[in-house]
């Protein structure tokens, strides 16, 4: 198309020299929607790789807290941290400028959208046009109906203080998957890279420095391992795969976070406007619309969706579209059946998580972090974002898969047989957004109890083998050690006699740190096992 | 299906395709010892001439400075030295000197490995890791004795980055021109240890292997099995593999590293030892300041002078007994020559 204001076809009947139509078009701004989007991730990428042992002034931390459906869930919680200001700010910039979070800030919004199959734009400069959506008619219509009742249900778990819906905010799918994909990978290409280069002796101690500078950053003492691997891959597999069926689905109908910003948006004050008598209803910017938010006759906005990109703008034939005040809002709203429907399943959601009949297992073996107050509080609180096992040291701190129930999964917990509490880190608690994992000072996580030791005497090398070890003694990090040896002169079982120290523990100053279940040399499951000392869930 | 849709659709599997092939790679450079087999490998033969014949221009050339010494007048160096003081760094140094000097171990343009005690993060006021100004004080004679390269090495129980750190090592190593190297698989050999009794092939650092000089630095302190731990417990630092198994035949097993890994120079720090709850330690109770070095060529000469400093025995200890046996060093005190001092 040209850059001549009124296309051929368009031109007004009445008066010759036709006064030219105000231009709306801006260029430009895709150009710095893109830079932001950029910047925005990879200012979340740098500030994830710093959120390792030792913290210093910037990490991630709490960069989540910006995000108003965490923010919110910690202030239901209880939970008043000064970053929750942001997340106000982002709640209140709809009314102004729609879900411009969703286009030019959300790091996953725009992993999402790169990952939309595309169609080459028509012009340079122009933007790339999405292909459409292979989602039928009908169902379309029902998809553009889902996200209120998505808030409705996230509504009834928040209600019922449990923090599951997290596991769909973008911000924490993002912070899982990059911690539980990105970073044990880049520690194995690292390695294997430096074994590659090693071979060659003159690039050794090269090897060394750039080893020596990723150890315990990127690269670990052991391979960086997690569980749910499964899971969060297949979560984002999910995500990017939804946008085969329609370019940013995700972001368009599911999002939970998208949808409490669009219920914001729906009161926008500002916002698009479109010409009603330059508009030719060609129907390009509806095509164009990376969030759905063009409704069918072209001149009204969902204001619940519009991401301000103004798309739409770029590629109308008469530049009939711009912003303006007061802009013509045609939101999806539920009658009112409809959404006492959803109200009441919410709530009967929310049951059957308080009630406790999701929660299957209680598990001795249940162990979180130091600084957690509490089961039924990470239940709540935990944003599923895995921070705390990013910043791991040990990587110690692992996902629950059922120890806590469906309603558990992705919550911290200790495995012992990975990693172990350093006795010098206390990350965990600072990075946690929502303060799941209280952050405590380091002489006051060296004396919280968070597990007590058990020996297994019938499988433990003195007591069973009777032949001596003292690993789990010797590694004890309790100053005055949570492990004694106890020397006897005992009879084997094959005859003659034996002198060995026996290890017990000593339960008062056990912190159940997992030093010593992590360095029992028995095979398969420790002779020394960590338990869980909070009482069982009984709700 | 379009020709470009095409050609990003093949461009994504090959993508997959070399990323599952690098990590087939990985699988063939699996650099576990396991299944190898041992190398057999030792120490490369010290430059230093046996105590008892003199390097009379290394001696003479770092002996200069040796404070007021109490030992024998002899002009040979003697086989142990003692230095108390209240500097851990200036005891290292005239420790060293008495023994002739770094120069005496290192030659310009070696390369030089240290190994210190690092066991966990602690600080150095909880005698749980060797002292970093000791530490400092080795590689600072290193280089100035000419060698090129001096490498710091542990395999701390702990995690690696936090214990090299928190014990103050990274710092005063590199404050000192040495550098730290964090281990990983690929550095430890599986190892043939010919003289082993138990304990016949381990994997093993290759590094002290190539290195000209290696020197041990380790701490005195207790050890709830081994009784004490000072030089010789001080290599389980340099085995790979999963130590735990170690624990069982302790004090043979460490007389068996100790038969093949003959360090050119031993430094002991007794700055301050821990006399309990080792080796982790992280009581200040447990701390006694003894303020002392002891540097030998011997480890179990050193180790044997060093139970002193408990107000115990070289046959208290299994392993300094059986290493007696064995004929790997000396235990008998009486048959030493010891150079005591101040610094």
């Amino acid at each position: 198309m040209s850059d001549a204001p009124p296309a051929p076809g368009a031109v007004p009947a009445q008066g010759s020299p036709a006064p030219p139509a105000p231009d709306h078009r801006r260029p430009g701004i895709h150009r710095a929607r893109r830079a932001l989007q950029v910047a925005f991730l990879l200012l979340f990428l740098v500030l994830l790789t710093l959120t390792v042992w030792p913290l210093g002034q910037v990490y991630l931390g709490a960069f989540l807290l910006s995000d108003p459906l965490i923010a919110l869930n910690s202030l239901a919680g209880g939970v008043w941290k000064p970053a929750m200001l942001l997340a106000g700010l982002v709640l209140v910039l709809p009314l102004f400028l729609g879900r411009a979070f969703c286009g030019y800030a959300c790091p996953t919004g725009a992993l999402l959208e790169w990952t939309s199959p595309t169609l080459r734009p028509e012009k340079p400069g122009l933007p790339r046009r999405f292909r459409r959506s292979r989602v039928p008619a009908r169902a379309r219509e029902v998809l553009r109906k889902v996200p209120p009742f998505l808030l409705v249900a996230c509504g009834g778990l928040l209600l019922f203080a449990s923090g599951a819906y997290l596991w769909l905010d973008p911000l924490a799918t993002l912070t899982r998957t990059a911690t539980v994909l990105l970073y044990p990978f880049l520690d194995r290409l690292a390695r294997l890279l430096g074994d590659l280069f090693y071979l060659a002796p003159p690039l050794q101690p090269a090897v060394d420095a750039v080893n020596g500078a990723l150890m315990g950053r990127i690269v670990f003492a052991r391979p960086l391992t997690f569980g749910l691997t499964g899971w969060v891959l297949g979560w984002a597999a999910l995500l990017v795969g939804l946008n085969v069926l329609e370019p940013r689905l995700w972001c368009r109908h599911l999002c939970p976070l998208g949808g409490l910003l669009g219920l914001v948006g729906r009161l926008a004050l500002f916002g698009r406007k479109v010409d009603a008598d330059a508009c030719i209803h060609c129907g390009r910017c509806e095509q164009v619309c990376p969030l759905d938010a063009v409704r069918n006759d072209h001149l009204s906005t969902d204001t619940s969706r519009c991401q301000s990109c103004l798309d739409c703008a770029d590629v109308c034939p008469t530049a009939a579209i711009g912003t303006g005040a007061h802009p013509a809002r045609s939101t999806y709203s539920p009658e009112r059946r409809a959404l006492l429907g959803a109200t009441g399943l919410a709530m009967l959601g929310g049951l059957v998580t308080y009630t406790g009949l999701s929660r299957f297992e209680r598990d001795v073996r249940l162990v979180r972090p130091p600084g957690s107050s509490g089961d039924a509080a990470v239940l709540q609180l935990c944003t599923r974002c895995g921070q705390c096992m990013k910043v791991c040291p040990t990587n110690v701190v692992q996902p629950s898969v059922t120890k806590s129930g469906l309603e558990g999964i992705f919550t911290p917990e200790m495995d012992y047989r990975i990693g172990f509490c350093d006795w010098s880190c206390n990350e965990c608690g600072k990075v946690c957004p929502t303060g799941a994992i209280m952050p405590l000072a380091l002489e006051k996580k060296r004396t919280t109890k968070i597990g007590r030791a058990y020996i297994d005497k019938n499988r433990c090398i003195p007591w069973a083998d009777y032949n001596t070890c003292l690993v789990c003694q010797e590694l004890c990090p309790v100053p005055d050690k949570a492990i004694v040896l106890t020397q006897v002169e005992v009879a084997r079982p094959g005859g003659g006699t034996v002198k060995l120290g026996r290890p017990e523990v000593v339960p008062e100053r056990c912190i159940g740190c997992g030093v010593c279940e992590n360095a029992c040399p028995v095979v398969h499951e420790s002779a020394i096992t960590v338990r869980a000392i909070e009482p069982e869930r009984t709700a | 299906m379009e020709r470009r849709e095409f050609c990003r659709f093949v461009g994504a599997c090959a993508v997959v395709g070399c990323a599952g092939g690098l990590a087939g790679c990985a699988r063939l450079l699996d650099w576990s010892a396991s299944g190898t087999t041992a190398a057999v490998r030792s120490l490369k033969p010290g430059r230093a001439v046996a105590s008892g014949s003199t390097d009379a221009s290394g001696a003479a050339s770092a002996t200069g400075s040796v404070p007021a010494t109490s030992g024998g007048a002899s002009s040979a160096p003697p086989d142990l030295s003692m230095f108390v003081g209240n500097d851990p760094g200036l005891n290292a140094r005239a420790a060293v000197a008495a023994l002739g000097g770094m120069t005496r171990f290192v030659r310009p343009g070696d390369r030089v490995v240290v190994k210190p005690n690092v066991v966990v993060g602690r600080a150095a006021e909880l005698a749980t890791t060797t002292n970093p100004y000791v530490v400092a004080a080795v590689v600072k004679m290193a280089l100035e004795a000419g060698a090129t390269d001096v490498v710091v090495l542990d395999r701390p129980t702990g995690v690696p980055r936090n214990s090299f750190e928190v014990s103050g090592i990274a710092q005063a190593v590199a404050d000192a021109g040495g550098r730290v190297k964090y281990l990983s698989d690929r550095d430890f050999v599986s190892t043939s240890i010919p003289k082993g009794r138990i304990l016949t092939a381990w994997p093993i650092v290759g590094d002290i292997f190539d290195a000209d000089v290696f020197i041990n630095v380790p701490i005195a302190k207790n050890h709830g099995m081994a009784g004490l731990t000072l030089s010789m417990k001080n290599l389980m630092g340099v085995l790979g593999g999963t130590r735990g198994t170690i624990h069982q035949d302790f004090a043979q097993k460490i007389v068996d590293i100790n038969s093949l890994v003959r360090p050119h120079l031993v430094v002991l720090d007794a700055y301050r030892i821990l006399v309990a709850n080792g080796p982790t330690g992280g009581d200040p109770a447990d701390v006694r300041t003894t303020k002392t070095c002891i540097a030998g060529t011997d480890p179990v000469a050193v180790d044997s002078l060093a139970t002193s400093l408990f107000g115990m025995k070289p046959s208290d200890l299994d392993y300094l007994v059986t290493a007696g046996e064995q004929g790997l060093g000396i235990t008998d005190l009486s048959k030493l020559r010891i150079k005591k001092g101040t610094s």
